[in-house]
């Protein structure tokens, strides 16, 4: 560990140490389509926080430019009052965290031991996640609500939101195509040494995957975290809703009488937004360019 | 596959089979014990501002004398999803006692699942509910003739619209010329034209079932003189006032004084529209941003507003076959429905409940609020949807011919509503 | 080790494979796909064949078994045709704009730019926002008397995009694209770090330009990204029901933006036809598994 942690840094200083690019037009020019390109992705989220710091909604073109004086934190302290906001990010956060522990506990290894452990069966297991992982929620809906409500008893509870979404396919997926990728001799060398399976993955396929690994992660982050209809279904109790179903349960009915409906639903759409966007700028740093060719040749 | 991998899946088979038999046969309490059997209860209702004071108030209420037989409450929202919610309940055995919002359409499909008690079952049952509710009643009975619902309150559908609209455009907002389908669209047209409004009146077009319920189906009540989608199993939409209506909305959307496209918010609130067709509970909603005014919906050659029947927006009590407290359920269901709840209902919420003469039993309440009589005498001429097999079904066919017909013209509107009414013929016989 | 390793009966392990601690790695993975997705799985199955609809615990229902009637009846129904159609046009629209515009991001966006971590943001935010909030912004953008109207006035299609039925399934792909984009230069981004530099440089020493060196070394290098965002995408088109649902208020004029999910909750959970509902997921899901086999098959060609 210690080493390839040396490793990293040595490579990332030495990529800082190296002069920066000469300014061509070419680089111009590509600056300039990103740039285009973040503010088309970027517009409507814009909107949506405009929408959500205005008092009185603008549905037209002006909306985008609003006056300053037209500016208010009241939308967000309008839905604080409807919706608890602390709460029901807490519960957000209870759901997610549980299922982020679950996906990178029992996902990493499945996903490491489908990509480079051979064992008879291996396919079947492979085949099963691709289903899974094809067919929509929606068919499994109902079925699962009576398997966790009637058989297992879990109605109204953090475990029964968490239980399906508990190791997310598509995280599984994404570790299985990243190990695929790493070369067994990596591994023979160590087996040869006489580390166990688990020491293996722990010290070499972890952090060498790591950029896959906030990948699967942040991807995972996003299903539980703007899910609304199955915790819906499983709670009725209001101090157990997750934001996502509270925003759901706003902008169906009670909306409508507050003061500025518009502004308040997007005050929530906003709140719900930042922490994905938080835990996104945070972990994007681990993409650092990483030189994994000398960690092998060598 | 491999033969491990075989013999795993028809272990699995088998499995999944035990467990289905299991789940599909067996057996639930008896009937005779679970109707008179007392206890604690839980209920769900509505979870709008409003009739949660409401719920509150008669909780406390019932809750102070009867410590014996709690109730407890939860909220579940209203729309679309709560009966994705109550049938998935259903089938898990979690339904409270008693639910406040049970759509009438979606009561065949509970009554389908084994999920309704009938309300026939308790001695008083049937004889409580007409007392209560009168002759409209019976449009409540399912085909089998039992009360699968209580009909607990209405917003009867009506003609809101923008009095300030209205002045700006030059249009007299006492006695606004809506009420023949020739005024109706004269009117219209004035109000795009001079009134600075985007529509005359924008009901949503999208392809939802229930859609019809706020534009169709007010309108077709309101001129065949009080008739259903359907009675007695035969479609009554493709009659000369189900056309005369359908092509009224077409005048409409053709001409563009009603868009095609949905809005995504509240184009009278905001307004975008001069016109809304809506009940009583959107008052509360309007009240302080539109100054409004309400007449009956409009009817081909114009009859007399006291002969003029709508939709009634209702929505019913319904006792569910997992309480195993009957008694109770029965009791507060009495209660919750009784002459001072009722009267709650109306003070705190501006529905009307089902009752016979609201007028005369709360005199008191439209001395200070006569803009709501018009209401509450709407509401006694009140039509429902029918309550048959398939009615969501049923809803969607129906939806699917007139959005082709009438709001996109793509089709004849007698051959869509004519291939519509056979496909629904058979829906509602039940096979 | 390596001897010792050797050694252990041929027989047991061409039974188990090279190595049994995998079963450990997978058990957890396996017991909890057979205790929460085994049954609704099978059931859906089972139920495909009956006239079957959820009940309540101890109600006495009749659900006939009806044999292949539901798969026929799905497959002969024109609704569901269109849906099917409404599918492919998304996935041709989607899947090859996603994976050319995400791989050019990703490796945009891997360089060292100034003001790296602004621009990545910017291009996830979209995936971050929930579907319901930002459906508002596009109906805006996208109606009658929308930002792109007013723009494009005169050859702006009548009637309006959304309630077009030529245009109403591509607005929703290049919606669903440009929201999901972000998701696809994740993946890509965690690829392009395991391209060891020296590739690239030894590349530049031998003279290939920008384009080649982008053509000859990261498309080929991340060949089992490119399958997975292939495959992902595929899977997201055909189980498209958000944007239909809410941007066209439930399939469209005429069902031109109908997908089959948004059938399979109408028919399944608003009308009660389970059994209909879990055909229609069968027939789906066969079609996905078809053409993930087929795209594998394509791109991981050795």
């Amino acid at each position: 560990m210690a080493s390839s942690v040396a490793t990293e840094r040595a490579s990332s200083e030495v990529s800082r140490r190296e002069p920066a690019a000469p300014i061509s037009l070419g680089r111009v020019a590509g600056l300039a389509v990103l740039t285009l390109g973040a503010v088309v992705f970027l517009f409507p989220f814009y909107y949506m926080v405009v929408g959500a710091l205005q008092r009185e909604p603008k549905t037209d073109i002006s909306g985008a430019f609003p006056n300053p004086a037209n500016l208010t934190l009241a939308n967000f302290a309008d839905i604080n009052a409807q919706v608890d906001l602390v709460r029901t990010l807490i519960n957000s956060g209870i759901f997610t965290g549980g299922v982020l522990l679950a996906t990178f506990v029992i996902g990493m290894l499945a996903g490491y031991a489908l990509a480079q452990l051979d064992f008879r069966g291996r396919n079947v297991v492979f085949n099963a996640m691709l289903l899974i992982l094809v067919l929509p929620f929606q068919l499994f809906m109902i079925p699962l609500y009576v398997l966790i409500v009637r058989t297992y008893g879990l109605a109204d509870n953090y475990l029964g939101m968490i239980l399906p979404f508990a190791v997310n396919a598509t995280a599984v997926f994404i570790f299985r195509q990243f190990f695929l990728q790493l070369p067994r001799e990596l591994f023979e060398s160590a087996r040869i040494d006489g580390a166990s399976e688990f020491m293996i993955l722990r010290r070499i396929a972890i952090p060498l995957a790591r950029p896959a690994i906030i990948t699967a992660l942040i991807v995972t982050f996003i299903g539980p975290w703007n899910e609304f209809l199955w915790p819906f279904l499983i709670t009725k109790q209001h101090d157990l809703q997750p934001l996502a179903v509270a925003l759901a349960n706003y902008i169906s009915t009670v909306a409508a009488r507050a003061a500025n409906p518009f502004g308040s639903i997007l005050a929530g759409a906003v709140v719900l937004a930042i922490p994905a966007v938080i835990v996104f700028v945070v972990f994007q740093r681990q993409f650092i360019e990483s030189n994994l060719g000398s960690g092998v040749k060598g | 596959m491999s033969r491990t991998g075989l013999r795993l899946v028809s272990i699995a088979t088998a499995l999944v089979l035990v467990l289905a038999a299991c789940t599909s046969g067996g057996s639930g309490a008896p009937a005779g014990s679970a109707a008179s059997a007392k206890g604690p209860i839980k209920i769900w209702y509505s979870n709008n501002k409003e009739e949660v004071a409401w719920a509150k108030a008669v909780l406390a209420a019932w809750n102070k004398d009867h410590a014996d037989q709690q109730v407890t409450g939860e909220e579940i929202p209203a729309g679309k999803t709560s009966e994705e919610v109550i049938g998935a309940s259903i089938t898990a055995g979690n339904t409270p006692c008693l639910i406040f919002n049970t759509a009438p359409a979606a009561v065949p499909q509970f009554q389908k699942q084994g999920g309704l008690v009938a309300l026939d079952d308790f001695a008083d049952g049937a004889s409580y509910i007409k007392e209560r509710t009168g002759d409209r009643a019976d449009q409540y009975k399912f085909t089998d003739g039992k009360f699968y619902q209580m009909p607990w309150k209405t917003n009867p559908v009506m003609i809101f619209y923008n009095k300030t609209v209205f002045t700006k455009a030059g249009i007299p907002t006492d006695s606004p010329p809506l009420k023949t389908y020739d005024e109706f669209l004269a009117t219209a047209k004035t109000l795009v034209a001079k009134g600075g409004v985007q529509a005359a009146i924008w009901p949503s077009p999208t392809s939802e079932f229930f859609q019809p319920w706020f534009d169709f189906y007010p309108l077709f009540i309101a001129q065949s003189g009080g008739k259903q989608l359907v009675e007695g199993g035969e479609p009554q939409f493709t009659s000369p006032d189900g056309l005369a209506v359908a092509n009224f909305w077409k005048a409409l959307y053709d001409a563009k004084l009603a868009p095609n496209e949905p809005y995504p918010k509240d184009s009278f609130g905001d307004q975008k529209a001069a016109m809304a067709i809506v009940g009583p509970w959107a008052i509360a909603v309007y009240g302080g941003k539109v100054e409004w005014g309400a007449v009956p919906v409009p009817t081909k050659d114009g009859k007399d507003a006291k002969e003029i029947h709508t939709f009634s927006d209702e929505k019913s009590i319904g006792m569910y076959t997992s309480c195993k407290n009957r008694g109770t359920a029965w009791e507060f269901l009495k209660f919750a429905t009784s002459k001072d709840s009722d009267g709650q209902l109306l003070t705190l919420t501006g529905q009307m409940p089902m009752r016979t003469d609201v007028v005369g039993a709360y005199p008191d309440y439209f001395q200070k609020n006569p803009e709501y009589q018009q209401f509450a005498d709407a509401a006694s001429r009140t039509v429902e949807v029918p309550i048959v097999p398939n009615s969501v079904e049923m809803w969607q066919t129906f939806r699917t011919s007139y959005s082709e017909s009438v709001i996109f013209g793509k089709k004849p509107i007698d051959q869509a509503f004519k291939e519509a009414a056979d496909k629904i013929k058979t829906l509602v016989s039940g096979s | 080790m390596a001897v010792a390793a050797a050694g252990r009966g041929g027989r047991m392990r061409r039974l188990i494979g090279r190595d049994p601690i995998g079963y450990a790695f997978i058990a957890p993975y396996v017991i909890f796909l057979a205790a929460l997705f085994a049954y609704p799985l099978l059931l859906a199955l089972y139920i495909s064949f009956f006239d079957y609809f959820f009940a309540a615990p101890g109600a006495e229902v009749e659900r006939p078994f009806v044999g292949l009637r539901n798969y026929a009846q799905i497959l002969g129904d024109p609704v569901f045709q269109r849906a099917i159609l409404n599918v492919v046009e998304f996935i041709i629209i989607n899947v090859p704009l996603t994976v050319v515009l995400s791989l050019v991001l990703a490796s945009a966006l891997n360089a060292k730019l100034p003001f790296r971590a602004f621009f990545r943001t910017s291009y996830y935010i979209p995936y971050v926002t929930a579907s319901v909030a930002v459906i508002g912004v596009w109906l805006w953008l996208f109606s009658g008397t929308g930002l792109l109207n007013s723009l494009l006035s005169p050859i702006a299609p009548k009637p309006s995009w959304l309630v077009n039925e030529f245009w109403a399934m591509p607005v929703i792909a290049l919606t669903v694209t440009w929201k999901q984009l972000g998701f696809y230069v994740l993946i890509y981004l965690a690829a392009l770090q395991n391209i060891p530099k020296e590739l690239y440089e030894a590349a530049e020493v031998d003279g290939a330009g920008v384009v080649r060196r982008f053509l000859a070394i990261t498309v080929a290098e991340v060949r089992p990204a490119t399958t997975l965002v292939v495959i992902l995408a595929t899977i997201v088109g055909a189980n498209l029901f958000t944007e239909p649902y809410l941007l066209t208020g439930g399939g469209g004029p005429n069902g031109a933006s109908m997908s089959p999910v948004l059938l399979m909750y109408r028919q399944g959970i608003e009308q009660g036809h389970a059994g209909y509902a879990a055909a229609i997921g069968a027939v789906l899901a066969i079609g996905v598994m078809v053409i993930s086999a087929i795209n594998r098959f394509v791109l991981e060609r050795e």
